[in-house]
């Protein structure tokens, strides 16, 4: 009766699963700092993105270095329809997803039919192309970005249709139920025809052309699938932070994290996304609360001083950025021992 | 229905200045098995990329069921029955054996658990179904072989192109493979093959159609080519002092 517990979901037995889940279901309770339970929420919100680009990198093969473009669709969009029109964020959810669909296929249409890296190099320029437009449009704040009206909600239903709570909790529960999502839809199409051709694409591209398999059509299926995930991600992130802005949402630094998150978790396997943004965003916040925003990296150091001057100027508790070094550094040294991801220390992938 | 299986008109193609096929007819009618061969070069699976959509000709007809089907793309061509299977081999390496005839069998349409059957139905016939749970990377090249034949006959083909059964095969193996081509036709494909073993074609096609230089330089009945004075100086050498 019990046998279910003991099968395994790529390696996980789901008495495992259902344990982890338990734990980060029952994680707000061992803690009310605000701070512990951001890391939680931007692990799990990262998670799911990591999650939703591994449908596209992972299973089709096609690596996107751009979806920081369907993010900052899901927020702009929420921001500017309550800023605008004052229309509910959950409302504004289907423009937005929308919209991305739109971007997936003017991107994915040229794009997939080619060979080679075309549709990398698209996803890029396209979103740095995005990024410069956004940051000079004057209706989405320009480069200062989208400010959100605080709103004192009465009740549950009034904040959720708002998209506006006081506490974290809400939110902690609504990136659970996103993280989770994306898990249970990366799952689903890994075990359909879909996946299966999705595959079959990234194994052999050829070869999946001549058995009959559609791979410009599938490939932009995946796309679409994984840019709707992550646009509603970016609503999610904008009702979170109530703030939206360029570079944290439209942005190549945005896109790396998310497709790192995934290549550094296990590329293809379903857990490794997950993994890894438990890894690295934890890392980054951390990293960014105890080492950077002192001071922003003053040039000024650098000059004339020299290097000891400017690791002098360091050391004394100046300079900033260096959660960014240590960021690369922990990417460098998982590329060079474990390619497979973090998910390779757990288990050998081959 | 009548008229041939598969009709080739005037087809050629140009790489640069060099025709990889020039003006190249032929036909293949139902329930038979043609064979392709010629030197290298001359330009047998450049024939075998038009025919199944993977390059566009630069001029000439391919029409396969009475319908013209020039240029059409890979994967429609194998939805109207033409399937093909790889001179370079091109298994999906980390899927097993079983996964990867499935593809062949649910890009046609069905669900995952018709197309678990349908794969392994074809896998018994290749003589694979003991290895269904193989990595397509862990198997021989003859393995490889005859699992792009499962995966390709996992598509319901009507027509079947084989680009070279015996290529790179170890000698004990090549009567099975010959053996199962021979089985393939009796299943109702029609088979047009690429064959470098000359001994391996006489013994098993109907007709063949020799190429030289892109162009078709003979067609007919395996003894007739094999006795054919540019097929004979090809293979075997002049023997008039030419060269």
């Amino acid at each position: 009766m019990t046998a279910w517990l003991g099968r395994r979901v790529e390696g996980l037995p789901v008495a495992a699963i259902v344990v982890l889940f338990a734990a980060l279901a029952l994680y707000p309770l061992l803690t009310a700092l605000p701070f512990w339970r951001h890391i939680v929420i931007m692990s799990m919100l990262y998670g799911a993105m990591g999650v939703a680009w591994n449908i596209l990198g992972g299973l089709a093969g096609q690596v996107s270095f751009g979806h920081g473009l369907y993010f900052g669709i899901g927020a702009y969009t929420a921001a500017y329809c309550y800023k605008a029109f004052g229309l509910a964020p959950l409302l504004s959810v289907p423009i937005a997803i929308a919209i991305s669909t739109l971007a997936a296929v003017l991107i994915g249409l040229p794009t997939f039919r080619l060979r080679g890296h075309y549709f990398v190099l698209a996803s890029v320029f396209i979103m740095e192309g995005i990024y410069v437009v956004v940051s000079n449009w004057d209706q989405l704040g320009a480069a200062i970005g989208l400010e959100y009206p605080v709103y004192r909600a009465q009740g549950f239903l009034d904040a959720l249709w708002h998209g506006q709570f006081p506490g974290k909790l809400p939110y902690y529960y609504g990136a659970l139920g996103l993280f989770v999502l994306a898990l249970v839809a990366f799952r689903v199409i890994q075990r359909s025809p879909f996946g299966m051709f999705l595959v079959a694409i990234r194994e052999e591209q050829d070869a999946a052309l001549s058995l009959g398999v559609d791979v410009a059509r599938y490939k932009l299926y995946a796309l679409i699938v994984s840019a709707a995930i992550t646009t509603l991600c970016g609503t999610f992130y904008a009702q979170y932070v109530l703030y939206v802005e360029p570079m944290s949402t439209v942005s190549l630094v945005v896109s790396l994290e998310i497709c790192f998150i995934a290549i550094l978790g296990g590329i293809g396997t379903l857990w490794g996304p997950a993994l890894g943004a438990f890894v690295i965003v934890p890392l980054t916040e951390l990293l960014r609360a105890y080492l950077s925003g002192r001071i922003a990296l003053d040039m000024s150091a650098l000059s004339g001083g020299g290097l000891m001057a400017w690791l002098e100027y360091y050391a004394r508790g100046g300079g900033g950025n260096l959660d960014i070094l240590a960021y690369g550094l922990v990417i460098i040294l998982i590329a060079r021992f474990q390619p497979a991801g973090v998910l390779g220390f757990i288990r050998r992938i081959d | 229905m009548t008229g041939p299986l598969l009709e080739i008109a005037g087809l050629s193609k140009r790489f640069g200045g060099v025709y990889a096929n020039r003006d190249v007819s032929f036909a293949v009618a139902r329930g038979e098995i043609v064979g392709l061969i010629g030197p290298n070069g001359a330009g047998k699976t450049t024939l075998f990329n038009l025919v199944t959509g993977f390059i566009r000709p630069d001029s000439g007809l391919v029409r396969f069921a009475g319908a013209e089907v020039t240029g059409m793309r890979a994967d429609r061509l194998c939805h109207l029955g033409v399937a093909r299977t790889f001179q370079i081999l091109k298994p999906f390496p980390r899927l097993t054996a079983e996964e990867n005839v499935m593809i062949g069998a649910l890009a046609r349409g069905g669900g995952m658990r018709r197309a678990r059957e349908s794969a392994r139905r074809c896998l018994a016939l290749v003589g694979l179904d003991h290895k269904r749970e193989v990595q397509a990377r862990g198997l021989s090249t003859g393995q490889r072989k005859r699992l792009e034949m499962a995966r390709a006959l996992a598509t319901s083909p009507q027509l079947l192109l084989l680009d070279e059964i015996t290529g790179g095969v170890d000698q004990p193996s090549i009567p099975g493979l010959i053996a199962l081509v021979g089985r393939l036709r009796d299943e109702g494909v029609t088979l047009l093959v690429i064959e470098h073993n000359m001994r391996v074609i006489m013994g098993l096609a109907d007709r063949v159609v020799f190429l030289h230089l892109g162009a078709k330089l003979a067609e007919g009945r395996p003894q007739e080519i094999a006795a054919h004075p540019d097929v004979v100086a090809l293979y075997l050498g002049r023997r008039d002092g030419g060269h």
